[in-house]
């Protein structure tokens, strides 16, 4: 593989203090992930998997190690830096969905674009598209808790795309639903995937992580086996 | 962007209406209480301003010392103004003012009584440029028996200002030609209806106002316009050494024991002037606009509290949207701009609300401080700047903790379901709490302070029974009528309803005259100044004056007329006599001995301690003729009066009142101050316990899970309630016991200012911290019980 490099971490490490206890969350993790590959990350509970999701996702910041984003150190950038390339390249999917109550299924998804700039008119477009693409057009001016759990994950991947990142991290997509409207939610990454944009995502669900390329299994902080999935690859030779 | 905040937060609001409508609520009480205040002190501040030259005008003050006592006038002699614009050329014009009082008028065979009335000389329009509607101010006042007179008048006696002009007004003695109308505008010491020539008492000498010599004859008000206002200072300078040239040479002629000074007062400064008596006008009191804009800043502050506390408080509730905004890309600084966006908001929506409550509110306000506001008086320009600089100061100050607080929320720490934030710093909202409750103590328990003082000065023995006591003002200059009081005072005491009748020169609550007084001490002669009230006969026994040593001035002993005299128990003391009947005290044309001793009796307010008096016989006094009342009947006594009064006295209204109310009128400031203040007390508490009302909810919202898990462990409903309320318990005794020093320094402060009060005891502190303590846990208790009574089952479920 050839690709361009679009995360490379070397030893990234990351502690906890409180008061008396220190806590290992990550203990020198080594991972390069090239554009357009779809990554799962599987371990544990307190394995460090959501940790290591949060500080690819620039939402949290490793204690040691270097990170590289799109070849850029970026590991002691400032808050606002990251908040900058959060919105430039990065969408978030949550286990909880995290809309925002007080805004409509639309208005929830136009935010980024909010953040970004971008024209009044020019967002409408986008998020009529990515509405349709989710299939919850319809469900334009609802409010999340009028949703079902469903579609309400159809509208944050929604909101996660909208601004056409270069990273969707995706922190157990399909934990809170069912296994039809989790299926559908896989099915959907993976055609992001298709589409050209990398997938990184955190789960428990082995056959979640079937629709991955690659599976990084993390144990105690650090990755202990790295599988290629075969199946996958199979799938995509044939 | 700004859309997506404004949807947001009228979405937030829509959704929290508990939560929303306390803060609006509570801001807006508190917004509409500042507009309030804001207008009242605007008001006080602006006597004077409208006179072009208010900054060059000082006014001549006189204090004459004597034996280490320095009575303060606001008057000066009429000899000082013609030196003084001899002396100083810096002095573009002196004027002076002489009190005319009351006068009747005639015009068209109606007689009216007029108040306000004052002599002012040629060059009085001149410094004090008031607006002529018609007439020419330069010249007006030029000529004997002219006068001008206030719009209001004009309009009255002959339809117009135009119409005025030329038209002949008759007083008792001279008719006086109006030459001029001015408008009523602005707020000035000088009251005045109507302004009269004072060359007309050049013409010949009246006796009301004398013109002469007399450096003691303090019966003028002297104002100088000095060529520009930086020569005040070197003025009062210069000043110093006039009287040791001017008086000082007169009192040595004279013989007598006293120094003059003479002091200056800025124009602006006179309304608030609460030093030199006899002034024009009652003065405002500083000290009230100092306090009052005192309770507008903390009534904003405990409604800023409520909002920072609730909105800290819930923040937890907001963690999610702020995280999910950081995620997707917002800066820390957008975030803060949001929410302080949001408080603006809040703090908007509660000033449209303040002034629609405004509006209701300004005549109750208006009849509380005796004020005329307008309603629509948020038109005018530095209102509509306080009022944003309103929104400016609560939107930024109490929206900026909470948007600092909630934006530093790290999306890793609040979008996983299974974390909530702590509600911001419980310690912090804790001290906001003691702060509000400490305001609010401090607040009630200077209501309770001053009504008590209110009623101790009500309910004292002023020395004399005020008690029904008709009090007819007798309009001056009827000769007629004054020889005929005998007669009217003979007839009135037929009816068995009139216990007893007096006429004097002088009365309790009215300025009396001070008069130099020779009295014999050891073989030497002494020198005092001293108040004298003249009286007659039957002013002891109507008044109920106790006589302490000697005897009452009886018509049986032909010597008491100028040759006896009656002093209270302070002159005696003054003079050192320990058997002061039969002493000699001469002044004016008395040569006389004491012969009577009377207890101490309040003439003027509590503010000040009895002074020494001397009650001087004249039976002819014909100031106020005084009727002692039986409780029985008044109203058909009071008629029979009227009805005896008017058939001696045709030409004039009859004018009366009581002297119980006349009295009390002294302490009419103080106690609309005490109301005014009382509501905003009120009003600090409300405030406080709306806020206290939403933390606790909140708190027994936050608390529903180990609610629900203690009732399941068998704990009872009383229990916790107990154990909800005892937190909010503490803090308010916390505040309790910070308030009460406080509030006691203030008060004592306050009370220092009357000769006699009441003692701070410490069931006032008890009741208002008992008050506030009920207050709280009833505000606070009534979540309790709610949180209390909710189905424990659910209460787990939910969490």
């Amino acid at each position: 593989m050839n690709k361009e490099l679009l995360i490379e971490t070397k030893q990234l490490q990351k502690k906890y203090v409180t008061d008396t206890v220190e806590t290992t969350a990550l203990a020198g993790v080594d991972l390069s992930i090239t554009k357009g590959e779809f990554v799962a990350i599987m371990g544990p509970s307190g394995c460090g998997k959501s940790t290591l999701l949060n500080i690819l996702g620039l939402l949290d910041s490793p204690s040691g190690g270097v990170f590289k984003f799109l070849g850029e150190d970026i590991t002691n950038a400032s808050e606002r830096q990251r908040a900058k390339i959060r919105k430039q390249n990065l969408g978030f999917v949550f286990q909880s969905f995290n809309l925002i109550d007080e805004l409509t299924v639309e208005e929830n998804i136009g935010l980024p674009l909010a953040y970004l700039g971008v024209s009044k008119a020019e967002t409408e477009k986008r998020v009529m598209e990515a509405m349709e693409r989710m299939g919850i057009a319809h469900r334009r001016n609802h409010f999340p808790q009028q949703l079902s759990g469903g579609q309400q994950q159809r509208a944050a991947i929604a909101r996660a795309t909208v601004s056409n990142p270069s990273l969707i991290l995706a922190d157990e997509p399909t934990g809170n639903l069912d296994s039809v409207h989790g299926r559908e939610v896989m099915a959907l990454l993976t055609e992001l995937n298709e589409a050209g944009t990398t997938v990184v995502m955190v789960t428990h669900s082995p056959s979640d992580a079937e629709y991955a390329h690659r599976i990084v299994n993390l144990f105690d902080g650090q990755i202990v086996t790295e599988n290629l999935n075969v199946r996958k690859h199979v799938a995509e030779l044939l | 962007m700004w859309q997506n905040y404004f949807k947001v937060a009228l979405r937030n609001i829509y959704r929290n209406k508990v939560y929303a409508a306390i803060n609006i609520a509570g801001l807006a009480l508190g917004v509409a209480s500042c507009l309030l205040i804001f207008l009242y002190v605007q008001d006080e501040l602006s006597y004077e301003s409208h006179f072009s030259k208010a900054d060059r005008i000082v006014r001549v003050a006189g204090e004459i010392e004597h034996e280490g006592q320095v009575n303060k006038f606001a008057l000066s002699p009429p000899v000082l103004a013609p030196i003084l614009l001899k002396d100083y050329p810096e002095l573009e014009r002196v004027t002076q003012l002489a009190n005319a009082r009351k006068q009747t008028i005639w015009y068209k065979n109606k007689s009216y009584n007029e108040e306000n009335l004052l002599f002012a000389d040629s060059s009085f329009f001149h410094v004090f440029d008031y607006e002529f509607l018609a007439g020419d101010p330069a010249t007006a006042l030029d000529e004997p028996r002219t006068i001008v007179v206030s719009e209001q008048l004009a309009d009255k006696y002959f339809g117009g200002a135009e119409q005025a002009i030329g038209q002949v007004l008759k007083f008792s003695r001279d008719s006086y030609m109006v030459t001029g109308v001015f408008r009523d505008q602005g707020h000035s010491h000088i009251q005045a209806n109507a302004f009269l020539s004072r060359s007309t008492l050049d013409t010949k000498r009246q006796d009301v106002i004398t013109d002469d010599n007399h450096w003691f004859h303090m019966n003028r008000y002297t104002y100088v316009l000095l060529r520009d206002k930086s020569q005040i200072a070197p003025f009062q300078e210069k000043l110093k050494t006039f009287a040791a040239t001017h008086v000082t040479p007169w009192i040595k002629e004279n013989e007598l024991a006293a120094n003059m000074t003479f002091m200056l007062q800025p124009l602006p400064s006179i309304h608030f002037n609460t030093v030199y008596t006899d002034d024009l006008s009652p003065a405002g009191n500083i000290n009230y606009i100092y306090i009052f804009a005192a309770v507008a800043v903390f009534l904003l502050l405990i409604a800023s509290i409520n909002y920072m506390n609730l909105a800290t408080a819930r923040s937890a509730k907001r963690a999610k949207e702020v995280g999910l905004r950081k995620v997707v890309g917002a800066y820390r600084s957008q975030i803060i701009g949001q929410f302080i966006g949001e408080s603006l908001l809040i703090t908007l929506l509660a000033v449209v609300l303040a002034l629609a409550l405004v509006q209701i509110l300004i005549p109750t306000f208006n009849a509380l401080t005796g004020k005329h506001f307008d309603a629509n008086f948020f038109l005018q320009p530095e209102i509509a700047l306080a009022l944003f600089a309103i929104i400016l100061f609560i939107g930024a100050i109490a929206g900026s903790y909470p948007a600092i607080f909630l934006s530093g929320f790290k999306p890793v720490d609040v979008l996983k379901s299974d974390k909530s934030p702590k509600g911001g710093s419980a310690a912090l909202r804790r001290t906001l709490v003691v702060i509000q409750f400490m305001i609010s103590l401090i607040m009630i328990i200077g209501t309770i302070v001053v009504f008590s003082q209110m009623q101790f000065l009500k309910n004292r023995d002023l020395g004399f029974n005020k008690e029904r006591i008709l009090t007819i003002d007798i309009p001056v200059g009827d000769s007629m009528l004054v020889k005929q009081l005998p007669t009217i005072k003979q007839e009135l005491l037929s009816n068995p309803n009139i216990e007893s009748v007096s006429n004097s020169a002088d009365i309790p609550a009215e300025s009396n005259s001070t008069i130099l007084i020779f009295a014999e001490k050891n073989g030497a002669t002494l020198q005092n100044a001293m108040d004298v009230m003249f009286v007659d006969y039957d002013f002891v026994d109507v008044m109920g004056i106790q006589v302490k040593e000697g005897r009452n001035y009886s018509r049986n002993y032909k010597t008491d007329l100028k040759g006896g005299l009656i002093i209270n128990e302070a002159a005696a003391k003054k003079m050192g006599w320990k058997d002061p009947i039969g002493k000699r005290i001469q002044m004016a044309d008395w040569d006389a001995k004491v012969i009577g001793v009377v207890k101490d009796f309040h003439v003027k307010s509590l503010h000040t301690k009895v002074a020494p008096l001397i009650l001087a016989l004249v039976p002819e006094s014909s100031g106020y003729l005084l009727v002692r009342l039986k409780p029985q009947n008044m109203p058909a006594t009071i008629g029979f009066i009227q009805e005896k009064w008017q058939a001696f006295d045709t030409k004039h209204p009859m004018e009366y009142f009581f002297m119980d109310e006349h009295f009390d009128k002294q302490y009419r400031a103080e106690e609309k101050m005490l109301t005014v203040f009382g509501y905003f007390a009120g009003l600090t508490i409300f405030i406080a316990c709306l806020g206290l009302f939403g933390l606790a909810s909140f708190t027994a919202e936050q608390r529903t899970k180990e609610i629900g898990i203690r009732k399941v462990l068998g704990s009872s409903t009383g229990s916790i309630v107990l154990l909800l309320s005892r937190d909010f318990a503490l803090l308010v005794l916390i505040a309790i016991v910070l308030a009460i020093p406080v509030a006691w320094y203030g008060m004592d402060k306050w009370l220092q200012d009357f000769a006699y009060r009441t003692n701070l005891s410490w069931w006032i502190f008890a009741l208002a911290g008992f008050a506030a303590m009920s207050i709280a846990l009833l505000t606070v208790s009534f979540q309790a019980i709610r949180a209390a009574l909710q189905d424990p089952v659910k209460a787990i479920r939910t969490q």
